[in-house]
């Protein structure tokens, strides 16, 4: 046919359509224009963009860095963490440990619980019985399998017997894990946890909000500095980012590594960076090649480190080529830094002494979940082909790294991990296999030098004797290489450039740095 | 046929939707507890700190993971008999509740979409096709096909940067309630809803473009402006009348597709209705989430799907022939 009507509704068309939609689409854009600014600054309220919604707030539970910080507002223990690091006293108002068997609590006597009981030495026995109990999910359960027993001396006064010596004791009774509740509410319902934070819970809107006010009778003069409260959850790192960028949240947790410079250069933010955590290798010690440390330390000998801080974290991190002690620690021995760099010859060497001059064939256990383990599965992939080590990667989703990790379904494996404090008997968790199968630590190493000098550490008091005693664990692991550390990785919040008293707390603390949400005040 | 026919026919179609229902069931059960991943383990082991071993051995025993699967799963049927779809893994919640609190909001998100895309679609699909091979035709066009072939997360994103990182129009995701809210809770659904009608709308302008060329060269158009009706009450009433039945049948099957089809949009911008929700459930290996969700979701898709069925039998009895 040809009367295809092409001009047949010229009247009616052009105008209305055109018109119509113009009408609509103006709408849309310019709607929110008009009323401004979407989302400002809430007087009064800090909001706090979290990295994920806590999947739970219990206080002894370990549900990750988001519902830590959370239960810092609502919750707290004996001691805690000041801003620069530093043990200082929570609900404890002192501390004597007569010998490292003993630990005697004095109480303050302005601490309560936001039920408006004063928090007493029998809310400490109970809580901290529960961590310890047969029922209990508690992270530190294990650990707290040292006390002997509690006793309440009167009631601002506790008393805590261990099985044994353990100067190390004291950061449990400071972790984000061992909070104090009311032990009255908690008889009346084993799962209605009230604690002595220095905010009180106002609504909650699951996976979406969290919302809280300043508890009036939080036991630090003039704190929190902010009225109310709220954590929003941001999942997606750029959304996370946008939502700052946007003026919708105060801080933001977990600022991604490829964001750092462009909210770094942002006159109305600010960024806080610390070395946090550290990315590292482990083994499966028990079967295939790496059961020979000659092959792990060829291994070591091989990651070219700046490679890895480059490409999985944007040039943000700092190279660790000995065990995971930080610098500020008095336990950091500077002759130990870098023992591990690239260095062909010796790791070529090392596979030859060991019978594999060409190489051979091992596969990596990573998780392409987390683009930060990803890209440093695949630059080792790269720098160990130098060395005619032929790596295969298995990347699977985190959920199935853990189960792979702890049956031990791996040659070698990437991971990156903080431990629980700021102490070098941290290294325990990675040392000493003897805890049990774990997805963090290598798959059947135990070396009884190490765990030797480890349960001394534990007991010595004197600071210089435990030094010397933590610098022959080290000189031991850098010769048996269990672990293969790469690299020191940054860890950043940010805040609104009217945000002060926020900070990124050093090390491993980083994690709790929620300590200071307390001191922050906007403008 | 009779009215015993149509009976026998609607008891039989229901009858299949259930067993439909019971076997997606099984296969989420039994794929979830199947993969790896332990959910106590990644429940306990935040930042990457190992929990004891006790603890996660404790955990599992009060989430009845300790059970044999076959216990574990005639428990869960038991549960669903009496409509009970069980507590979260992560806090106890019960998964029911927080499903009839997200879902609304998952529709909602798609009744907006599908309103932004009608608005859009229908008139330009029209005005496309009136234009034919012109330059307004093949500029649209042009539009639309890039508009489906561009992934949700990529116009979301792009929209994020652009609207709210950079003019600072709207915020960057997220929800407040319309009870608490009204205009802050319309903001916020805006660009989710963009997000989606884009590719929604492409749909509909396509499909539109065609059909209505196509009852141009019907003859009775030719007759009804013949008869000396105007350009405008011919498109209008009949026309575009006609376009409409195949384009709505088209829109009604893509909504069953976009309950799951959310889950990146109401991931991007933090919405909280059930999809994104389920991203979450999945990673941490929350197995009454999971199951709650994706029983809701094919449950309803199921019954989207008989409810067209039937009502095609209603309209063309020839169907329940086949």
């Amino acid at each position: 046919m040809s009367d295809k009507p092409k001009t047949f509704y010229d009247d009616l068309s052009r105008r209305h359509m055109l018109g119509g939609m113009a009408a609509l689409g103006g709408a849309v854009l310019v709607g929110p224009g008009l009323i401004g600014r979407a989302q400002a600054k809430t007087p009064g309220t800090l909001v706090f963009g979290l990295s994920s919604y806590p999947p739970g707030i219990k206080p002894w539970e370990n549900k990750g860095t988001a519902s830590s910080t959370v239960k810092l507002q609502l919750f707290r223990g004996l001691l805690g963490y000041g801003p620069d690091g530093g043990l200082q006293p929570e609900l404890a108002e002192s501390w004597e440990i007569p010998d490292a068997q003993t630990y005697i609590i004095q109480l303050r006597d302005n601490a309560y619980f936001h039920n408006g009981d004063p928090v007493t030495a029998e809310d400490v026995k109970v809580s901290l019985e529960a961590i310890a109990a047969e029922d209990s999910t508690a992270h530190l359960r294990s650990r707290f399998g040292v006390v002997e027993s509690i006793e309440i001396v009167d009631p601002k006064t506790v008393r805590i017997n261990l099985k044994e010596p353990q100067v190390t004791f004291i950061y449990l009774l400071a972790s984000v894990h061992s909070h104090i509740v009311s032990a009255k509410e908690l008889a009346k319902d084993p799962n209605n946890f009230v604690g002595a934070g220095p905010y009180r819970m106002v609504e909650v809107e699951r996976g979406t909000r969290i919302e809280m006010e300043a508890f009036d009778k939080y036991y630090k003069a003039g704190l929190p500095k902010t009225k109310n409260l709220r954590f929003d959850a941001y999942k997606d790192e750029n959304l996370r980012v946008a939502a700052l960028e946007a003026g919708d949240v105060d801080v933001i947790e977990y600022v991604p590594w490829q964001s750092m410079d462009s909210i770094g250069a942002n006159s109305k933010l600010n960024l806080d960076v610390v070395d946090g955590p550290f990315m590292y290798l482990l083994f499966n010690t028990e079967a295939g090649p790496f059961t020979d440390p000659r092959l792990r330390q060829a291994v070591a000998y091989a990651v070219q480190r700046q490679d890895v801080i480059a490409a999985a974290f944007f040039g943000r991190g700092n190279l660790l080529g000995a065990m995971p002690i930080p610098k500020g620690s008095e336990y950091h021995e500077p002759s130990f830094e870098g023992h591990w760099k690239r260095d062909l010859e010796k790791a070529k060497a090392l596979l030859a002494e060991a019978g594999f001059p060409d190489g051979f064939q091992a596969t990596l256990l990573s998780t392409a979940q987390y683009g930060m383990h990803k890209d440093t599965a695949e630059v080792v992939q790269q720098n160990l082909a130098d060395i005619g080590i032929q790596v295969k990667l298995n990347l699977p989703d985190w959920a199935t790294r853990v189960s792979l990790g702890n049956r031990g379904q791996y040659d070698f494996a990437v991971m990156g991990s903080a431990g629980d404090f700021n102490d070098p008997d941290a290294l325990t968790n990675f040392l000493d296999g003897t805890r049990g199968n774990s997805y963090v630590r290598s798959l059947g190493f135990a070396d009884d030098e190490i765990n030797g000098l480890l349960a001394e550490g534990r007991q010595e008091l004197d600071p210089a004797k435990r030094k010397a005693i933590y610098d022959k664990v080290h000189a031991r692991a850098l010769e048996l290489a269990p672990i293969v550390p790469i690299n020191w990785r940054a860890q950043g919040y940010a805040t609104q450039a009217y945000v002060s008293g926020f900070k990124n707390m050093p090390g491993f603390l980083t994690f709790y740095s929620g300590y200071t949400i307390e001191n922050t005040a906007i403008e | 046929m009779g009215g015993g026919g149509l009976t026998t026919y609607v008891a039989r179609r229901v009858l299949i939707a259930l067993g439909l229902v019971y076997i997606v069931t099984t296969i989420v059960f039994l794929v979830l507890h199947v993969i790896p991943g332990d959910p106590a383990m990644l429940l306990l082991s935040g930042g990457g700190v190992d929990p004891s071993a006790e603890a996660v051995a404790e955990l599992r025993r009060k989430l009845g993971l300790d059970q044999p699967i076959f216990t574990q799963y005639i428990d869960y049927l038991a549960g669903l008999l009496q409509g009970d779809l069980g507590n979260s893994f992560q806090d106890d919640h019960p998964v029911a509740a927080e499903i009839a609190k997200r879902l609304p909001r998952t529709i909602e998100l798609i009744l907006a979409a599908a309103l932004l895309s009608v608005l859009t679609g229908l008139p330009l699909g029209t005005l496309a096709a009136l234009r034919q091979g012109g330059i307004t035709d093949r500029s649209l066009s042009l539009v639309a096909g890039l508009m489906l072939s561009v992934p949700v997360f990529v116009t979301g994103t792009l929209l994020v940067l652009v609207f709210a990182q950079k003019l600072q129009w709207v915020p960057a995701g997220g929800f407040v309630e319309w009870s608490r809210d009204p205009i802050r809770h319309l903001i916020h659904l805006l660009m989710p809803a963009v997000t989606i009608a884009m590719g929604l709308s492409a749909v509909i302008f396509r499909m539109m473009r065609t059909t209505v060329l196509e009852t141009l060269q019907q003859e009775w158009v030719r007759t009804a402006r013949a008869k000396g009706l105007s350009g405008r009450s011919v498109l209008l009433r009949h026309v575009v009348r006609n376009a409409l039945g195949p384009v709505l049948t088209v829109l009604g099957l893509h909504m069953g597709t976009l309950l799951g089809g959310t889950v990146l949009v109401e991931y991007v911008f933090n919405w909280p209705g059930l999809s994104g929700f389920l991203v979450v459930a999945v990673e941490t290996r929350d197995y009454p989430e999971v199951q709650g969700i994706v029983l809701v979701i094919s449950f309803l898709f199921i019954l989207l799907n008989l409810l067209v069925d039937l009502l095609y039998s209603v309209l063309d009895p020839r169907i329940r022939l086949e």
